[in-house]
């Protein structure tokens, strides 16, 4: 391979890497940039004194203390759901299932992962319609159809990181309680989980930061651009992912583009938050779990 | 002896994070010569077979300090300037390992390897170095029928030969094997002593052992590295007694 | 017998979570039925979508989702591989090490953040620099979204180069061969089927992407036949549509696209099975 070929090679990955740190820095230099300015309590609740909205005494129509509301609440029901289903069934791959019944669910489960999340909006969607008419005419596409729906979305995530984080324990972590008379159970609750339990947590982040980020199913499932604090599960709501959407094609002034900027700033910080959250926490158990044992 | 000095270290230190693993190695290495480099289990032994050849600086932790001189035509070179060409250097001081690492190609690509690197292109030569390299290293007759096959479907003591006829190819001056037949039956490792003998006359050899036999087979000279020091002053003359 | 019970109870978690997948085809079809019924799905697949002719065809949102997901791979595969190389092997140090964070770290930003900035920052771009059109084209989306699909890429990448055994990164070091050898002699061929799964895996996110087609490309309903061009991807049309009347043939097409975004999803998910890689390989 001649000198200059593999000069070019070196010159060309270098430029890679310059392009890519620069595309980054370029997107979240822009936001804050031009939304720096936006930060404040106004940006959050209006002309609302923040006291006030915080206990709920006072809607907030001209701030994004709703969407940010709507966006914790949909963390909170869909991760809910997801996580008692997802672990679970993420023990059951890891610990009991065997030959053509593993090889099916894993298929379907690789699926699941794979699947556009509109297409899940829109089955979301259908879900909704269909048991409003077989079910309840009260059921509309609402919180509680959103949750469900971003629940199927983070669904396979937190199967797949609690079966990795099983499997890959070592072998003498296996035997040992079993060797002192554990039963499987036993030794599934009181030493295998345990021992996985970064591994299990950093899925339930991963799931975490997908709600909290997700545009697609809501837009499909009940999210709308103004609704306040939703009152009941059954209700629409609002959300920062969408709220920047909605903003960006519907602006009509310059306040509501800042707004927009804003907006962007503090989705950007909650997500920073969750990747430090899940750092932290990676290598705090990591370090109790060594520990521990 | 009137063979002339190969190799010669002075004053050399080598920590592994942070860990002393050798103190103060000044010795003397003379041309021609197979010098087995024995001592207690311990990293220490492997790690002065790279200060050789500079290996150590692709590990992360390591730090060394000290003189390192190779006689390379008619005068001594210091190979640590930050002048010296790693390529040119590692090309004339080859290593073997105890664990034989065949790259994933054919045998006749592996021992071509090195050519590659270098960036010799014509098939006829490198033919004829390929078939001259795998005889120096014992193996010709047994692959010579099945060269363009993986060389992983070799045996380990094939294996280990592919790999001496690798390093043998670039025709250096001298070779580095640590524990070279130990993780081979008795069989295949005598096979590569007969080999180790032969190719002195156109190398200078140090080989690590900790088999007391295979150092009284096939050694000239002993030299003893035990705590991470060397054991006794100057390179002394291999026997029964002192080959512990 | 609580081991028993618990079993079962594991088992009927797993078995809803695979139910699921399994679901949501089945509601696309049931949905989508009346136009599987009348032998109509390959038709709704090759037409135009021109609603005064009563034509309700998809194929001008394939063609877009065709377009814009590839042309983003296509972008973003020499970039992920030369970030990915400069990682592992070209270099070790401070450079590659915060390199390889801020790529982690951008794996977690929004999809609706790229495609906020991109709508404001690179729209007006390429109007300027194209001198005509809006902007909002394939173009535009297309660098978007290869920006969004790189991190994955770069860090499945670095896991396949990783993966080489290190027996033969000790060979050509002791061979004298430089990092470049390195790299194009051994790394790259050695990590082939990680390469490839990585670039399917992000061939089928592209083509899941909604948001940023929504935003940059334009939404056009015709089939681009240039860069420029303004277009609208499966998943934007079904996001567009979905405010429309229900019973109407043009909210039937959504289940139209639903369905062959499943479809193919599901094909991608098989190739990348067949192609033997473990996604994630944790050493013990």
């Amino acid at each position: 391979m001649s000198r200059s070929l593999e000069i070019t090679i070196t010159v060309c990955s270098w430029l890679c890497g310059i392009v890519l740190l620069g595309a980054v820095f370029t997107v979240i230099g822009y936001l804050l940039f031009k939304g720096f300015g936006t930060l404040g309590p106004q940006l959050l609740f209006g002309s609302v004194n923040p006291l006030e909205a915080l206990l709920f005494k006072k809607q907030v129509f001209d701030g994004l203390f709703p969407a940010v509301v709507g966006t914790l609440l949909l963390v909170i029901l869909s991760v809910g759901i997801a996580i008692p289903i997802g672990i679970t069934s993420g023990v059951y791959m890891a610990e009991y299932a065997n030959g053509g019944v593993k090889k099916i669910f894993s298929l379907l489960f690789d699926i699941l992962a794979s699947i556009p999340s509109i297409v899940v909006g829109l089955f979301g969607f259908s879900l909704a319609v269909f048991l409003h008419r077989h079910f309840s005419e009260k059921i509309y596409p609402s919180l509680l159809i959103s949750s469900l729906a971003l629940a199927f979305l983070v669904l396979p995530y937190i199967i797949r990181t609690t079966q990795i984080a099983l499997e890959t324990l070592p072998r003498e972590t296996r035997l040992t309680a079993l060797a002192l008379g554990a039963t499987k159970l036993q030794n599934i609750f009181y030493v295998l989980i345990p021992k996985s339990l970064s591994g299990i947590i950093s899925g339930v982040i991963l799931a975490i930061g997908r709600c909290a980020e997700d545009t697609a199913v809501i837009m499909l499932t009940g999210v709308v651009a103004s609704a306040g604090v939703p009152k009941s599960l059954l209700a629409n709501y609002e959300a920062l992912p969408f709220y920047i959407y909605y903003i960006s094609s519907q602006y009509m002034n310059a306040e509501e583009l800042s707004s927009g900027y804003g907006a962007a700033i503090v989705l950007l910080g909650i997500c920073a938050v969750l990747f430090l959250f899940a750092f932290m926490i990676q290598k705090g158990l990591a370090y109790r779990a060594l520990y521990r044992a | 002896m009137d063979k002339s000095i190969k190799i010669r270290t002075k004053n050399v230190f080598f920590s592994y994070q942070n860990n002393r693993v050798l103190n103060d190695i000044s010795v003397e290495f003379r041309e021609h010569t197979l010098t087995a480099i024995v001592g207690p289990s311990g990293i220490g032994k492997s790690t002065f077979l790279m200060t050789l050849n500079r290996l150590w600086e692709s590990i992360p932790g390591a730090a060394m300090k000290g003189n390192v001189e190779i006689r390379f035509d008619g005068a001594f070179q210091d190979i640590y300037l930050p002048s010296y060409s790693l390529t040119s250097l590692r090309r004339s001081v080859g290593m073997v390992f105890q664990t034989p690492n065949p790259l994933p190609m054919s045998i006749y690509r592996n021992v071509a390897f090195p050519l590659k690197l270098a960036g010799f292109k014509k098939k006829d030569y490198i033919d004829h170095k390929v078939e001259e390299a795998l005889t120096r290293a014992y193996l010709w007759d047994e692959v010579k029928d099945r060269i363009r096959d993986d060389a992983f479907t070799l045996s380990g003591g094939q294996q280990q030969r592919l790999c001496i006829a690798r390093t043998l190819i670039m025709e250096p001056q001298i070779l580095l094997l640590d524990e070279p037949t130990s993780s081979l039956d008795t069989e295949s490792g005598r096979i590569i002593e007969e080999l180790l003998i032969s190719l002195k006359e156109r190398c200078t050899l140090l080989v690590v052992s900790h088999y007391r036999e295979q150092v009284k087979r096939i050694a000239d000279t002993v030299l003893e590295i035990s705590d991470g020091h060397f054991i006794p002053e100057g390179a002394i003359p291999a026997s029964p007694e002192s080959a512990e | 017998m609580l081991g028993k019970i618990t079993e079962r109870l594991f088992f009927i978690c797993a078995t809803i979570s695979a139910t699921i997948t399994i679901l949501i085809f089945g509601f696309m079809v049931f949905l989508g039925f009346p136009l599987i019924k009348g032998g109509q799905f390959f038709h709704i697949l090759t037409q135009p979508w021109l609603p005064d002719h009563n034509l309700y065809g998809i194929y001008p949102m394939v063609i877009g989702t065709v377009f814009i997901a590839s042309l983003g791979v296509v972008l973003a595969f020499p970039l992920s591989i030369g970030c990915a190389s400069l990682i592992s092997v070209i270099d070790g140090g401070i450079f590659s090490r915060i390199l390889r964070r801020v790529v982690q770290m951008m794996t977690g930003i929004p999809t609706v953040i790229y495609g906020f900035v991109g709508l404001f920052l690179l729209v007006p771009f390429v109007r300027e620099l194209f001198q005509g059109g809006s902007g909002m084209c394939v173009l535009s989306a297309s660098v978007v979204l290869a920006i969004l699909v790189a991190p994955t890429m770069i860090l499945f990448f670095v896991d396949s180069f990783e993966s080489v055994p290190k027996s033969y990164m000790q060979a050509v070091d002791s061979l004298g061969g430089s990092k470049v050898q390195k790299l194009i002699y051994i790394v790259i061929p050695g990590s082939w089927s990680g390469i490839m799964t990585g670039l399917v895996l992000s061939l089928g996110r592209a083509f899941g992407d909604t948001l940023i087609a929504l935003m940059i490309a334009g939404n056009a309903v015709q089939s681009p036949s240039s860069l420029l061009d303004s277009a609208r991807t499966l998943t934007a049309h079904i996001a567009l549509v979905i405010a429309s009347d229900y019973e109407s043939p043009e909210f039937k097409s959504i289940f139209a696209c639903g369905i062959v975004l499943y479809v193919f999803t599901t094909l991608l998910v098989v190739l990348v099975r067949s192609f033997g890689y473990a996604s994630r390989r944790n050493s013990e």
